[in-house]
């Protein structure tokens, strides 16, 4: 863990840090905690590295590297007892027996000229610690300064030597600690959010409007680098209002269509998002869930709007929630939605959290065998030849209508919000009124079995359930792992459709185990909620592990709620 | 021949201003001869937002005040298409007051239409933002979209017709529309349309209606000039009509021709997995 004011480049250590792990085969899984501010205020970010695959935040800190004392007193609490501190002395001493401080910001202030060089140095000082190999650690500062051209590159090697020299005369540092190898070189580090904005290019989304908001901004950043390569295009909307209306129009007029938001501006989407689903438009929307109601704690983490989103908006419609739970599944999952949306003409929202958009993680590259296209029944100019007549609303076996967006030569039609008839034409006749609504309705039972699947873990004889889905999966994972070792057998079951909820696939999990532990971010059991709703029968096997406090959960935290564990 | 939706009668009250602005977008429509299937009505919510269903158009009947950015978003979807937006004034300058002025800096290719009754008819009377002091109780200052569009410093055209002169609204609604197909950006005609019945104002529109480009110094591209000359009839208790604001060089400063050049748009771009193999190998490589 690296803590100090924002400002102080505690991220850069860490990025150094999750570098140098990268170099040498193994996993990385970083996590940030920055408040909403430009600078100052606290920061801290913490590595963890692994010859195995992670997807959590390790529950105790190994080593902390502190700028300031505000960063010990948050860090020295998830201290492991093996654990060591490195501070910059410069402004405070700490009192603690593992530790060491050296002035970083004056060592390098006198021959650099600025103290900001101090976290390169404080990587130098950690590079001896950990017992780090010195021509990798170099290349390291080489790689991540080269960019930045010839003064900012050497006066970072100069810190680098600086911190290192500091650290090798110290007595006891050098080689307290050692780093192993690993052989995963064929990973990438990502986000959940480059991951969405990657998976939308490649399932054919080429219309993207937002709005900023923390932490959904990036899915609109990294859109602006990709999309107009593909002659596609992103704009910076007014507010959420207009974005989730412009992607309306977009998508009427044939084009795949994502925005991304989080709590607040989803509120203002609502109404929108109650359109697309009544006027059959295709839109996805990104929820990356942080803290709320209202603006909340706009840089931390939660799963609070599971039961906004299943029942989004007045009125009823049909809507896909899925859930993605690491940037791989943010990949695929968001080519799925594309393709859901356009198939089934509804909103499909892709459920993200925090942890899972922000936190960057080694990852497989993404594949692109698995994804497909599929662009439902949206009719092409010899479809449209064979046409007698054009219903935009059309009722069909499925409720899914044939389209034509317009531009199509030979016809037109009217969309709209309205109740309508087949024609688009405003109807308030009550049988139609019964047919439309049975019509959409009825797209959510008729996809079930396209929906991305739900995942199991562990033992299928297991008589101890877990549930879980987005970030929450990793600590889940571990916990999992942990009590496998010491004998007691689990079973997982991963949610990747929220809603409409797979009865098809938990009730028969939820037959087979006693008791059923639901993990999420939230005070009131959302997801538990839910499936008490739709599997009332198992209520009493339900039981919730609750979170929310603005972090993800350690697995102790898990463990310590389960009684069978103890 | 493939049939699509027919229109249906218009909702409106006999003698409603509407009509001639529904027979004018029927006359130009035909003048530039736009096909049914490349002209897209997007309607407000509103008596005048019904606009659509009495065409053979490609109607979407937008949210209460988003009309704007559905139409933004379809333009740049799809370039080629013809886009026209209409609602009134409660729909444009209350709830979508936001969309309003950020249309004007956005500057893309299609034509707003605001029907401007100064009344809320459908809700039966209601004052609006444009209504005059007094008008049902209302207290507060009328808003003047002419001069807000004006005070935007981008290349749009602006202009307000009335719907007693409908011939002079057809040739308006056509220059605007050639505009819009020069791709050099956002057309805004604002029509008086009279409320027959909460708020007749035929008779006294009628009598205060100037069109200014009969007023000495007349000149649609300099904004100075028509700031002056809008202000000066509007104070001396007139309401200027007609062509407010045009930019004098033909440049194609469309927000959709900014953006994406000659390609033909999201909407009608090839998607295949097939034909952007290649381009996506390229993209997820370079993720390290």
């Amino acid at each position: 863990m690296i803590g100090g004011q924002g400002g102080d480049g505690t991220l850069t250590v860490s990025d150094l840090l999750g570098r140098y792990f990268r170099k040498s085969g193994l996993y990385v899984y970083t996590s940030r905690n920055v408040l909403s501010r430009i600078r100052g205020g606290h920061a801290d970010a913490s590595v963890r590295a692994s010859r195995d695959p992670i997807s959590a935040v390790k529950p105790e800190v190994d080593v902390l590297v502190a700028f300031d004392n505000e960063a010990v007193e948050m860090g020295r609490a998830e201290l492991a007892a093996h654990g060591y501190v490195i501070y910059d002395s410069t402004g405070f001493h700490v009192d603690l027996p593992n530790s060491a401080g050296f002035p970083f910001a004056t060592l390098v202030g006198g021959p650099l000229g600025q103290p900001i060089f101090k976290n390169t140095a404080a990587y130098g000082a950690l590079s001896v610690l950990l017992g780090f190999d010195p021509v990798k650690t170099r290349a390291v500062i080489e790689e991540r300064f080269q960019r930045r051209g010839g003064e900012a590159l050497e006066k970072n090697l100069k810190a680098l030597e600086i911190g290192r020299k500091a650290a090798l005369e110290a007595s006891g540092l050098a080689g307290r600690f050692s780093v192993v190898e690993g052989d995963a070189h064929d990973q990438i580090l990502t986000t959940g959010n480059q991951a969405v904005a990657l998976g939308f290019v490649v399932g054919g989304g080429r219309f993207f409007a937002g709005y900023p908001i923390t932490p959904a901004t990036e899915v609109m950043e990294y859109l602006q680098r990709y999309l107009p390569a593909f002659g596609g295009v992103v704009r910076q909307a007014e507010d959420e209002l207009a974005a989730i209306n412009m992607i309306i129009g977009a998508a009427y007029a044939g084009a795949r269509v994502m925005t991304s938001t989080s709590g607040p501006g989803l509120s203002l989407m609502t109404e929108g998002i109650g359109q697309a689903g009544t006027a059959e438009v295709p839109v996805v929307i990104a929820d990356c869930q942080r803290v709320g109601p209202s603006t909340g704690q706009p840089t931390r983490h939660e799963q609070s709007d599971l039961s906004h989103l299943v029942n989004l908006g007045h009125g009823e419609y049909p809507r896909f929630v899925i859930a993605p739970s690491n940037p791989e599944d943010c990949f695929g999952m968001t080519i799925d939605a594309l393709n859901l949306a356009e198939k089934w003409r509804l909103p499909v929202i892709l459920l993200l959290d925090q942890a899972l958009c922000q936190n960057t993680t080694t990852s497989a590259r993404f594949d692109l065998r698995a994804a497909r296209v599929d662009r439902g029944q949206r009719l092409t100019a010899a479809d449209v030849a064979q046409l007698t007549e054009y219903k935009a609303y059309r009722f069909t076996d499925t409720g899914a209508s044939p389209y034509a967006p317009p531009g199509t030569p030979g016809l037109w039609a009217e969309i709209t919000g309205n109740e309508h008839d087949e024609w688009g034409h405003v109807s308030v006749n009550a049988a139609n009124r019964v047919r439309m609504m049975k019509k959409r309705m009825g797209k959510m039972a008729q996809a079930r079995d396209e929906l991305p699947a739900t995942r199991f873990f562990g033992e299928a004889s297991a008589k101890i359930g877990l549930i879980g889905y987005g970030s929450t999966s990793g600590p889940i994972l571990e916990t999992q792992a942990i009590l496998a070792a010491r004998g007691i057998p689990t079973r997982y079951l991963q949610a990747r459709t929220i809603f409409p909820v797979p009865v098809h696939e938990i009730d028969p999990f939820l037959q087979s185990v006693d008791v059923a532990y639901v993990v999420e971010h939230n005070y009131t059991g959302q997801f538990a909620r839910l499936l008490r709703e739709f599997l009332p029968w198992h209520h009493a096997k339900l039981r919730s592990i609750l979170k929310y406090d603005g972090y993800s959960f350690r697995t102790p935290q898990i463990l310590g709620e389960i009684p069978e564990a103890r | 021949m493939v049939q699509s939706a027919k229109p249906v009668a218009p909702i409106w009250c006999p003698g409603c201003g509407d009509f001639s602005l529904l027979a004018a977008v029927k006359k130009a429509a035909a003048n530039l001869k736009i096909p049914a299937h490349d002209l897209v009505l997007v309607g407000g919510i509103g008596c005048s937002g019904s606009i659509h269903n009495f065409l053979e158009v490609n109607g979407i009947h937008a949210l209460h005040g988003r009309l704007l950015a559905q139409a933004i978003g379809v333009k740049l979807a799809n370039p080629h298409l013809t886009v026209v937006a209409a609602g009134g004034d409660g729909d444009g300058y209350a709830i979508g007051m936001g969309h309003f002025m950020h249309a004007f800096k956005k500057n893309t290719s299609i034509l707003y239409i605001v029907m401007n009754n100064e009344t809320y008819g459908l809700t039966k009377g209601q004052p609006s933002p444009t209504s005059q002091i007094g008008f049902e109780g209302n207290v507060e200052a009328p808003f003047d979209a002419i001069l807000s569009a004006l005070s935007i410093p981008a290349p749009n055209f602006i202009a307000r017709t009335f719907s007693g002169d409908p011939k002079t609204m057809t040739a308006v609604l056509e220059e605007a529309v050639r505009f819009n197909h020069e791709h050099r950006g956002f057309a805004f005609v604002e029509d008086l349309s009279p409320c027959v019945t909460y708020n007749d104002t035929y008779k006294l529109w009628r009598e205060k209606v100037v069109d200014v480009s009969k007023l000495p110094g007349y000149d649609p591209t300099d904004r100075k000039t028509m700031f002056r000359l809008y202000l000066e009839t509007s104070e001396a208790g007139k309401i200027p009509i007609g062509i407010m604001h045009r930019p004098a060089e033909v440049v194609r400063a469309g927000l959709e021709t900014k953006l994406l050049g000659e390609a033909v748009g999201p909407a009608r771009s090839d998607i295949s997995l097939a034909a952007n193999l290649g381009a996506y190998q390229k993209l997820l490589a370079g993720v390290a």
